[in-house]
Formats: C-alpha cells, structure tokens, sequence
C-alpha cells in the first residue's frame, strides 16, 4: 500500500515526530485561545488529544513516536536546571515569610502526596500505580525523574499531574471563598503547591504576586519532594 | 550567541547533577541536583547572568512542549489500567480536594500567627 510505504518513508527520520510534536503543540495553543481559555482544558491537553487522534488515525505505534521525539524529550534536563533561575529571583520572598512558609511546606507538600496515595491505596490501587501518582502535585520534569526512580510508569504519571492540576485551579478559588481568604499570596502559593505548572499558570491570570507565590510554592515543592519522597519510598520498600 | 553559551552552562550543571548523582547514589534525578547547584551559584553572584537568562527563559516557556510525548502516552495505557481508572481519579480529585484546602487554611493560620506578633 502506498500509504503504508509513505508513512514508512517519512518515520525512518525523528524529524517526522519532531515535527508533528510541534504543530499539535502550537495548533493546541491557538484553539485554547480560540476557546477563550478554560480552566478545565489546558492547552497542553487539547495538544495531546490532537496528537494521540493523529498517530491513531496514521497508524503510527506510540513506542515508535516515543523514540523519535526522544530528541526533544532529552532537552527536559537542562529545561529543569533552568528552574533554578526563577528559584533564585524569588529568594526574597522566602526570605520575608520564611517562618510560615517553612511549617508549612513540609506538612502541605507531604499531605498532597499522602491524600492521594492513602484513598488510592484504601480502594485497592496496585504498588505501581502508587508510585505512579506519588509525584502528582510536583512539576512535570522534576516529577518524571521522581518516578523514574521510584518505579513508577512516567505516562500514568503525566496523566495523573494533568488531572491534578485542572481540579487544583478549580478548587482553590472555592475553598479560598469557603475559607474566606483574599490574600493573593496564599492562593497563589496553593495553587503553585499542589497544581505546580497548571496551578502556577492560573495564579498567574489573577495577579502577579499570586504568580510569584505560585512559582516559590511549585518550586519549593518539587525540591522537597524529589529530596524526600525517594527516601521515604525506600524506607517503607524496605519496612514492608 | 549568547542563548548558546547559556545553554552551554545549563548541560554542565546537569552533567555535574549527573554525575554527583553517581557517585553518591542519592535517589534524586540530576536535574534537581543541577537545579540546586545553579540556585546556589546565582546567590553568590547575586544576579543571574544574561547568557544563562537567554537559555533558561525560552527552555522554561518550552516545557508543556517537552513533556508532551509523554503526555500522549496515557491514551496509549488506558486499555492497560481498564478497572483501576475510578480509583486514581477518585484518589486524584479527591485528594486533590483536600490537600487545597489543607495549604489554604494552614498557611492562613501561620500568616496571621506571623502579624499577631
């Protein structure tokens, strides 16, 4: 078939996967603005439906694309390092509210690992599905290298952050209103703690400062838990 | 070509994450080490030099792209977790619940125990 010998063509190159990589990228963008931009429909998913709807309707096996965009995927190791640089511009900030800030991330960071992972366990989730949510609150490239080393499967994972973090921008500005809490720099600093990249995006649509605390809280968050939740998962590996 | 010579930075300190991460065998992936690393480096300079801002924001504004071959991978196990879908997102949307309300209501409590003093 001459479908078949073209498609066959085109994927002896990554460029083939780089390139639909990047056009269902921008075209999600574009339809998310489009859409005037919901909360419930983040631009990277709309991306990813258009994307999986494509390599169904070609017949291109995702194994195949995985390794082709491979070539893209490698720059997620510097793209984490690079998260130093906004880390280090909100040093200020930590630094005025460090008392606050310092109880409480260690408790909120640990509970929002801890809900999920003790209703999923209650309703009889397999070992590698608790591993694979463990990280659902961190943001995506530190995440990725969390689960890779606690076992778990990186796509359940990036599907678990996606759903994470669209009910995070939902709820916090209802439980903000049930709480009776304005002030911009708790609800910026929830949204960045348990909604990382998606939650960091909205605080960002109600005002700056909640973006800043959005970044300090999705920041501090994925350095704690990178640092902590590997340990604790060997320690209780190693106990039960 | 300074976005380059930033880049160039960037690899380093993911190299030196990696291989700190090999001989120390901490279970933590290079990047955070990497990140930490330049975290610490730019305290010291006390600014963060224009090469490594001309690589890091664009890598930054890239990250949805990075990450969606990945992403497109869930689609592709939803066969495999047939069964176990109503847990993880029970798990995920009601934990994610709580937790929201737990960061919200603890910090407002640490914040205003902060003024009162």
């Amino acid at each position: 078939m001459p479908a078949n010998a073209l498609l066959s063509t085109l994927s002896t190159t990554p460029l083939f996967a780089v390139g639909l990589t990047l056009a269902a990228f921008l075209l999600g963008n574009l339809i998310f603005k489009r859409l005037k931009k919901p909360t419930w429909l983040p631009a990277i998913l709309i991306a990813a439906l258009l994307l999986a709807a494509t390599l169904a309707a070609i017949g291109l096996p995702y194994d195949t694309y995985r390794q082709d965009a491979a070539w893209l995927t490698f720059l997620l190791g510097p793209a984490t390092v690079a998260l130093g640089m906004p880390l280090y511009q909100q040093l200020p900030h930590i630094r005025a509210l460090w008392r606050p800030l310092t109880i409480c991330l260690p408790i909120a960071a640990t509970l929002a690992a801890c809900y999920a992972l003790l209703i999923a366990w209650m309703l009889g989730s397999s070992p590698l599905i608790l591993a694979s949510i463990a990280a659902k609150s961190v943001t995506a490239p530190i995440a990725i290298g969390i689960t890779e080393q606690i076992g778990g499967s990186v796509a359940l994972l990036l599907g678990a952050l996606l759903i994470t973090g669209v009910a995070t921008a939902a709820f916090v500005s209802l439980a903000a209103r049930f709480l009776n809490i304005e002030d911009e720099r708790i609800i910026g600093f929830a949204l960045g703690l348990n909604g990382h990249a998606i939650g960091t995006v909205r605080a960002f649509e109600i005002s700056p400062a909640a973006g800043a605390f959005a970044s300090l809280g999705m920041s501090l968050t994925g350095i704690f838990t990178a640092l902590m939740l590997p340990f604790a998962w060997h320690l209780i590996g190693a106990g039960g | 070509m300074p976005a380059l010579n930033g880049f160039l930075w960037l690899v380093s300190y993911w190299l030196i994450g990696e291989v700190t991460v090999y001989f120390t065998g901490l279970p933590v992936s290079s990047g955070v080490v990497g990140m930490l690393l330049l975290t610490a480096t730019l305290a010291v300079w006390g600014r963060v030099p224009s090469t490594i801002a001309a690589a890091a924001q664009p890598l930054i504004g890239l990250l949805a792209m990075l990450i969606m071959p990945g992403v497109v991978g869930v689609f592709f196990i939803l066969d495999e977790l047939a069964g176990q879908w109503l847990a993880i997102l029970c798990a995920l949307i009601v934990g994610t619940l709580l937790s929201v309300t737990t960061t919200l209501w603890l910090l407002k409590r640490l914040m205003e125990k902060m003024h009162a003093r």
